[in-house]
């Protein structure tokens, strides 16, 4: 039996904690609304031919899930996705620590420069689209200067090709993405204790000894935000690729949530587009979390 | 703390019912009905335009209002489909495509004997013999449109009326130092232009029925006569007849482009007549897209104005509101000046609109009143010979994609998977 004082002591916890617990609850139940409820509705839809210009709808099973691995257009979409997500990653992650490393300093200037570090995450992704569209068009900014500087005699095709479109939205989202990777390498390396460099020099490790000994090991959680950040927003990526290419030429630069969008909204194949929601939902699930658990085995080894 | 929660609960019940508060389909208030009406905004369909147009007849129906919903691009069959998967399915629809909609039963077919009493012809873009959108005007689709200074500095004295002869003009004005074709191949309906000309006169040229035949699948994109069509695009792409960067151009620069005097010919539908410049007017020409025979073939498309929804509020005033807003000259008149649309309201000449031409429109109008091979457009066509879901994007990507490949045969087998996939289900 609980005596009097503890059990007065837990009632007043519950009474204080009151409205936290109530504000959690409305949280849980504002994220299964608008979140789990329509993971499950776009689930159930995965498993029909839903079409919203027909009458009715009906189960066909697995049939959407079986002809995903007939689509080629999907299985286009799906790779390019996937070498974007994991180049753009790499790249993002690189600048964002080499600009946080050269902006590492307390002055103004740098405290301006830094503001300006992170201009391209603040700025909306159809914005960034159209910007950098008049920057890489036949008659664009790009192209103006390299032919003035003599570096090119005919307009660079950067949307026009293929090979070289699929590299200008690798470009332009690793812009965006190095503003954030830049914010966070930023608060990571403000936070390591100057002591430790000190010490390392006093026992004379260089440069780069203390970048590889002291810097990278202890930015170690910041990689893992960034990485798994990065990865999630271009396996998701829409907006920008809509603006600056459509997709094109060809498809060549179409994304997998472009292709859902397509399929939905032009092709009108609710059930199919459903199921390759589901399908992306599950690849980058699985994509995350296993990057998430080398990142976080190797900052514990680290 | 029982304050803190009673805050917490009121702030998600007034979230909650502001978040509903956004879905509202059509409404009454005062005793007028409202009717929500889907438009799109152009260079020439301005905002002023449409406030102007939908005053004018409203002003013929005084029961009813309008709540314009303005669509974020000339894409309104996407922005429409987006509207009803979430259940605000516009009352009225400028200019869609009304096959998608059909066999939801979501559109309301207009009244037959008044079709045929206004229009030139009545069932243009009729669907399965059903009007839905009133045939108001109509597009050639594409045209080719020159620059005759260009072609006499070529030493070309008159237009090509074969593919062969096209091709040697193409030459000659590469050798006088020119471009030949301009392209807006960043957009893909511009870059499929040459491919939706040579398909639509060579192939429908000599089978009007070959897209129904399409859907009774008798007949393939891969067929030997349609690879040979698409040929054409692939020659002219290895033959650099198009602008250095072609797919880099944006469909509006390539008007500027041609306009500025670039290239000698540009591929584009009719409503490029609506951007030739005034200083321009006697300098620009235009030609049908040349036929392996040299027969003239006029890739048609009529297109038309507001659709009626099925779950209009009051469909006798959704009607009036539509009929008059589409019989009023002043609307046509935006759109014959500025769109290059070809008028197609019975007992009406082009003076009747008090408009201001410019000849290569007046030669190019003369291909809508005459008697002549009008097949439909490939691509373009808003009635039964429409093609399925998204082949239209396909068809589109497929002319992209002759820049980089010159396998024609799997493009076009392509097209006939994706045929397959779209008509899954049908």
């Amino acid at each position: 039996m609980t005596s009097p004082p503890r059990r007065a002591g837990r009632l007043r916890a519950l009474r204080d904690d009151g409205g936290l617990r109530a504000l959690a609850a409305l949280g849980l139940a504002l994220y299964a609304v608008f979140i789990v409820l329509p993971l499950f509705m776009s689930l159930h839809t995965s498993l029909t031919n839903a079409n919203p210009l027909n009458a009715s709808s009906q189960y066909v099973g697995l049939a959407n899930y079986r002809q995903m691995l007939h689509d080629s257009e999907l299985h286009s979409a799906v790779i390019y996705t996937l070498v974007l997500a994991f180049g753009v990653t790499i790249v993002a992650n690189l600048l964002g620590f080499g600009f946080a490393v050269l902006l590492n300093r307390t002055s103004l200037s740098y405290r301006v420069l830094r503001t300006l570090a992170f201009l391209p995450q603040v700025i909306s992704g159809v914005i960034t689209g159209f910007v950098w569209q008049t920057i890489l068009t036949e008659n664009g900014i790009l192209n103006t200067l390299l032919q003035h500087m003599g570096l090119i005699s005919q307009p660079v095709d950067w949307l026009g090709d293929p090979r070289l479109a699929q590299l200008s939205v690798g470009i332009v989202v690793s812009w965006v993405l190095s503003g954030f990777t830049t914010v966070v390498y930023l608060a990571a390396l403000q936070s390591i204790p100057q002591e430790l460099y000190d010490a390392a020099s006093i026992d004379g490790a260089g440069p780069a000894r203390r970048l590889r000994s002291i810097t990278i090991p202890m930015t170690a959680p910041a990689t893992t935000i960034c990485v798994t950040i990065c990865m999630i927003t271009v396996l998701k990526l829409y907006d920008i690729i809509t603006v600056l290419t459509g997709g094109g030429p060809a498809f060549a630069t179409q994304s997998a949530a472009q292709y859902i969008v397509q399929l939905a909204f032009t092709s009108d194949e609710f059930g199919y587009a459903s199921a390759v929601a589901i399908a992306l939902l599950a690849i980058s699930a699985v994509l995350a979390l296993t990057m998430t658990n080398v990142l976080r085995r190797r900052e514990v080894n680290l | 703390m029982r304050k803190r929660f009673f805050v917490a609960v009121a702030t998600a019940t007034t979230t909650a019912a502001a978040l509903l508060a956004g879905c509202s389909g059509s409404t009454s208030s005062g005793g007028k009905t409202t009717l929500s009406y889907m438009t799109f905004d152009t260079p020439d369909l301005t905002p002023s335009f449409w406030q102007t147009s939908i005053a004018a007849a409203q002003a013929t129906v005084p029961g009813i209002s309008i709540k314009q919903v303005v669509a974020p691009s000339t894409d309104r069959d996407s922005y429409a489909k987006q509207l009803e998967a979430s259940g605000q399915f516009p009352d009225l629809l400028e200019s869609i495509t009304p096959s998608l909609y059909t066999s939801a039963g979501l559109l309301t077919s207009y009244p037959q004997s008044w079709i045929d009493a206004n229009f030139l012809l009545p069932q243009g873009n009729s669907i399965k013999g059903k009007v839905y959108i009133p045939p108001t005007n109509s597009q050639i689709i594409p045209m080719v449109f020159y620059n005759k200074a260009m072609f006499a500095q070529a030493g070309i004295t008159s237009t090509p009326s074969t593919w062969a002869e096209f091709v040697a003009d193409c030459a000659k004005i590469k050798g006088a130092g020119m471009t030949p074709i301009e392209l807006g191949g960043n957009d893909p309906f511009a870059a499929a232009m040459p491919l939706t000309g040579a398909i639509s006169a060579n192939v429908l040229g000599k089978d009007p029925q070959w897209l129904q035949q399409r859907y009774a699948n008798s007949v393939k994109f891969a067929d030997a006569d349609v690879v040979s069509a698409a040929q054409e695009m692939r020659t002219l792409v290895t033959g650099d007849d198009f602008e250095q960067g072609a797919l880099n151009v944006s469909y509006a620069q390539s008007i500027t482009n041609f306009n500025a005097g670039k290239a000698a010919m540009y591929p584009m539908g009719s409503w490029y007549l609506g951007s030739v410049p005034k200083n321009e007017w006697n300098n620009i020409g235009v030609f049908l897209w040349p036929s392996d025979d040299g027969s003239q073939v006029v890739p048609f498309s009529v297109g038309g104005s507001m659709a009626v929804s099925a779950h209009a509020p009051d469909q006798a005033d959704a009607f009036k509101f539509a009929e008059a807003w589409s019989l009023n000259p002043s609307n046509l008149k935006t759109l014959i000046e500025g769109d290059g649309a070809f008028p197609m309201l019975k007992n009406k000449s082009l003076a009747d609109f008090n408009v201001t031409v410019s000849p290569v429109y007046t030669n190019s109008y003369s291909y809508v009143t005459g008697s002549n091979n009008k097949v439909s457009s490939i691509g373009w066509a808003t009635n039964d010979d429409a093609m399925p879901g998204a082949l239209n994007n396909d068809f589109y990507a497929a002319a992209q994609a002759l820049f980089n490949t010159s396998d024609v045969q799997g493009q076009m087998s392509k097209l006939d998977q994706d045929w397959t996939s779209a008509t899954q289900g049908q």
